[in-house]
């Protein structure tokens, strides 16, 4: 349960072996490179970053491919392969698909190209459509569209705007073309937006007609030079054309998906170059040396220098991080504690000179998690659930295992605090015992007593569990000032608080109105209350004389003293703040009562039993669902607000070691090392 | 007009259901609209945000909560309803700081899930700090829920 010790590494190796050196340390994975600072006439840094992006762009071209593929040959997704993340794949296999990455790159080109040729034909159907929605109305004119007559005759086809008759049209032209004489007018088609019509007239009267149909908003119709039944033949011999083709298309790209393992390596391959790349450019390079520096984890210096030397001309040195160095963090814990690693990894990790908190996090985490959740079958369902997911799959991330192994542990103490205070389902049991088989006699009893009845009592448990909580925050604190070796801060800012807080609260405890407003069926006596009150008042005079300890004025430091005494209400809220263990333990339960007697209803009969179990699965669902959600975020709460509070401020920046970031494949060695 | 009381201790029940529950409808579906947005730019972070959505859900079942309570113990769900003026005055107080600070809570709590959620669609990695900022909205609907939990159990137990 530590931080692990870090060391620093210099590694300092002929060029010619930088390739094979940087590709086994990449799939080590254990040394973090940092910018090399060494730079001068002899070494250099080189820019790499147009390699860079080179393979972020092939990579960035397979994973455009890749979601091409999933939209045609779609790959069932089911729980297991979305939990199990990352397949295997021996170096063996690696090397071969790296041999046909080239390969593979075309064939990316080719299902980009084809998916860009099926979009295009995509986009060209639709215009297809309206140019032949266009010449529907036409079909009946035999003429191509665009004939303009005969040596002595204009003939001139085009729609009127809304429905016409042909008397209205020979009108209209008789009063706006009275000169034109030898006018005739055909109509093709007629619709509520449009009047289809064909004009002829000799070529002397045609300037006066268009003109006079113009002024009732004529217009050209589509041109064509065939008929429009030939061009609408020509239409739709095109429109199946392209649907073939698309069909045709489709069916190519679903083809190419016999290629989704190989392009998938290829997503991985060149993120992994890339990776590689950027490294080089924090390398220091003269004509036939390189120098990489770095981070490594203590446990992994060793082993890394054998192996690096067994095999190349290297020189690998480990120096301790000064003083001044940011040293990244790398968490170590057992598999209790690690099971809440990812929850203080989201609140920070632990700064310079601080402890690793998961062990303290983790023994309250599950303790306040399962009081607020605190019923046995939820408890019972997050175990065996977390549990099978634990043991059926294996591969999957880390961070996801932890995470379930937490809910686990989370699912036993729920259990425990469900059958301490007696809910199992609420009150199902009795529900159902009431309800179907007459017996309200029976109930799941609880081990130690029910919040419902007796929430005062609660209260009280809940605040004896907040000071505990808290005081362990202050403890730690002491520890951490008595490992840098500060351990007259450790008296003034944990022993001082340690007496005022708890004196006070055991002074509380002295007196009867208190405690029979509490409930408590103890009072401790007058003379003992004294004596705490004593300890209560040392403490706060400590505070006063020494809260202020970094001013050298007297005047001053007393007033921060005076100040800081006034943290004790920071105290109070901190406790009243646990009380959310009573308010959502009891919504846990009142809810599930709700639910457990809104499906005994309808009484004991077949109607009855069945509207149970429908309102049973589905309240109880919910249920579980918002009130896990409830109590994950508040145990969070109480752990970073309160508990942090007392002792931890973090900052520490991760160990993100050189390595295989790949989304696809795990890349195994085959020896063992 | 002695047997109001019941009129008056359901008349709290309903209230802190209701308004809780216009409150946390509110507030959901503004934390809602934001989820839904950055859900549209990346697909992927539907966990995270959907659990931001959900924070200032916890107040309309408070509210639920309380009236719950109160029914069971003024014997609406089943019992003889028949208590007086003064004890039905009383559980329409106890229901107070739930009717109160329930929305209000409830809706402060949904502007900062949409900051948090906003927070969440730049720096996904910073989930567990922006789940606590809407969490400390919620500590004082937590307490409010508290009291009266406490002054429903206790006025139970009065002779009046």
């Amino acid at each position: 349960m530590a931080v692990l010790p870090m060391k620093r590494v210099l590694i300092c190796a002929l060029n010619q072996d930088r390739k094979p050196i940087l590709e086994q340390l990449q799939r080590q994975g254990v040394v973090q490179i940092e910018d090399s600072a060494l730079e001068d006439d002899i070494f250099t840094k080189q820019d790499r970053s147009e390699a860079q992006t080179a393979f972020r762009k092939n990579a960035d071209m397979a994973a455009r491919a890749l979601a091409v593929l999933d939209k045609y040959a779609p790959q069932k997704k089911d729980l297991k392969t979305l939990m199990n993340g990352r397949r295997k794949m021996p170096v063996k296999v690696y090397e071969e698909h790296v041999q046909k990455r080239d390969q593979t790159m075309q064939v990316c080109r080719k299902i980009l190209s084809l998916e860009k040729e099926r979009a295009e034909n995509a986009a060209a159907l639709p215009k297809l459509k309206t140019q032949m929605v266009a010449l529907e109305s036409w079909l009946s004119y035999d003429l191509p569209l665009d004939y303009d007559g005969t040596k002595a005759t204009t003939v001139f086809a085009g729609t009127l705007p809304s429905a016409v008759t042909l008397e209205n049209i020979y009108r209209q032209l008789a009063e706006d073309a009275p000169q034109a004489e030898k006018v005739d007018v055909q109509i093709i088609s007629t619709s509520q937006v449009q009047t289809c019509i064909f004009v002829v007239c000799s070529n002397s009267d045609a300037a006066a007609v268009q003109d006079a149909l113009r002024r009732r908003n004529f217009s050209k119709p589509p041109a064509t030079s065939v008929n429009p039944a030939e061009a609408m033949k020509e239409l739709q011999q095109k429109s199946q054309q392209l649907q073939s083709t698309s069909v045709e298309l489709e069916k190519q790209l679903k083809e190419n998906a016999v290629n989704r393992k190989e392009i998938e390596f290829a997503v991985d391959y060149y993120h992994m170059r890339a990776d590689k790349y950027e490294v080089i450019g924090r390398l220091s390079q003269s004509k036939r040396t390189f120098v990489l520096q770095g981070y490594i984890p203590a446990k992994n210096a060793q082993r890394l220098e054998n192996w690096l030397e067994s095999q190349f001309d290297v020189i690998v040195e480990y120096t301790e991080p000064g003083e001044k160095d940011d040293i990244p963090i790398l968490l170590q814990n057992n598999g209790f504690a690690e099971a809440v690693e990812p929850v203080v990894e989201s609140y920070s990790l632990p700064g310079k000179g601080e402890m690793d908190p998961s062990m303290l996090v983790a023994c309250s985490y599950y303790i306040l998690f399962g009081m607020m959740l605190s019923d046995a079958a939820y408890g019972l369902i997050m175990l065996i659930g977390s549990g099978i997911a634990l043991k059926k799959l294996k591969d999957m991330s880390e961070g996801l295992r932890k995470t379930l192994k937490m809910f686990f542990f989370c699912g036993i103490s729920t259990t425990v605090f469900g059958f301490l205070f007696g809910s199992f389902f609420g009150d199902a049991v009795n529900v159902i015992a009431t309800t179907f088989f007459n017996r309200p006699d029976i109930r799941l009893p609880a081990l130690w007593f029910e919040p419902l009845n007796r929430p005062m009592k609660m209260l009280v448990f809940c605040f004896a569990v907040g000071i505990l909580h808290l005081f362990v925050g202050l403890g730690a604190k002491f520890y951490m000032y008595v490992k840098n070796g500060e351990i007259w801060d450790g008296i003034c800012d944990v022993i001082f608080w340690y007496m005022m807080v708890g004196g006070a609260i055991a002074f509380l405890l002295s007196l009867p109105q208190f405690t029979s407003m509490m409930g408590l069926t103890f009072t401790l006596s007058a003379q003992a209350g004294k004596i705490v009150g004593m300890i209560a008042l040392a403490g706060m005079f400590g505070i006063i004389l020494t809260g202020g300890r970094e001013s050298r004025n007297w005047g001053k430091r007393i007033l921060k003293g005076l100040y800081g005494v006034y943290g004790i209400t920071g105290y109070l809220s901190d406790i009243l703040s646990y009380s959310r263990l009573l308010a959502l333990g009891l919504a846990t339960s009142v809810i599930a009562t709700v639910f457990n007697k809104m499906g005994s209803m309808l009484g004991n009969s077949v109607g009855g039993v069945i509207v149970f179990i429908v309102v049973f699965i589905i309240g109880h669902t919910m249920n579980l669902a918002i009130n896990a959600l409830g109590a994950y975020v508040h145990t969070n709460r109480l752990e970073f607000v309160e508990f942090f509070g007392k002792f931890y401020d973090g900052g520490g920046r991760p160990f993100e070691p050189f390595a295989v970031h790949t989304k696809y494949y795990k890349i195994e060695e085959d020896d063992s090392e | 007009m002695n047997n109001m009381g019941v009129f008056f201790a359901l008349l709290g029940a309903v209230l802190a259901a209701l308004l809780s529950g216009i409150g946390s409808a509110k507030g959901v579906g503004m934390a809602g609209q934001a989820a839904a947005g950055v859900c549209t730019e990346d697909p992927s972070k539907f966990s995270k945000v959907l659990i931001l959505q959900l924070l200032p859900g916890t107040q309309g079942i408070y509210g639920l909560l309380i009236a719950f309570l109160t029914m069971t113990q003024i014997g609406i769900m089943g019992g003889s309803a028949n208590i007086s003026l003064v004890k039905g005055l009383l559980y329409f107080a106890a229901c107070l700081p739930m009717i109160i600070v329930g929305p209000i809570s409830a809706i402060h709590q949904a502007r900062t899930a949409v900051a948090s959620i906003e927070m969440v669609a730049k720096k996904p990695d910073q989930f567990g700090k922006a789940m606590i900022f809407p969490a400390m909205v919620e500590t004082y609907a937590i307490l409010a829920l508290l009291i009266s939990i406490l002054a429903i159990f206790g006025i139970s137990g009065l002779k009046m």
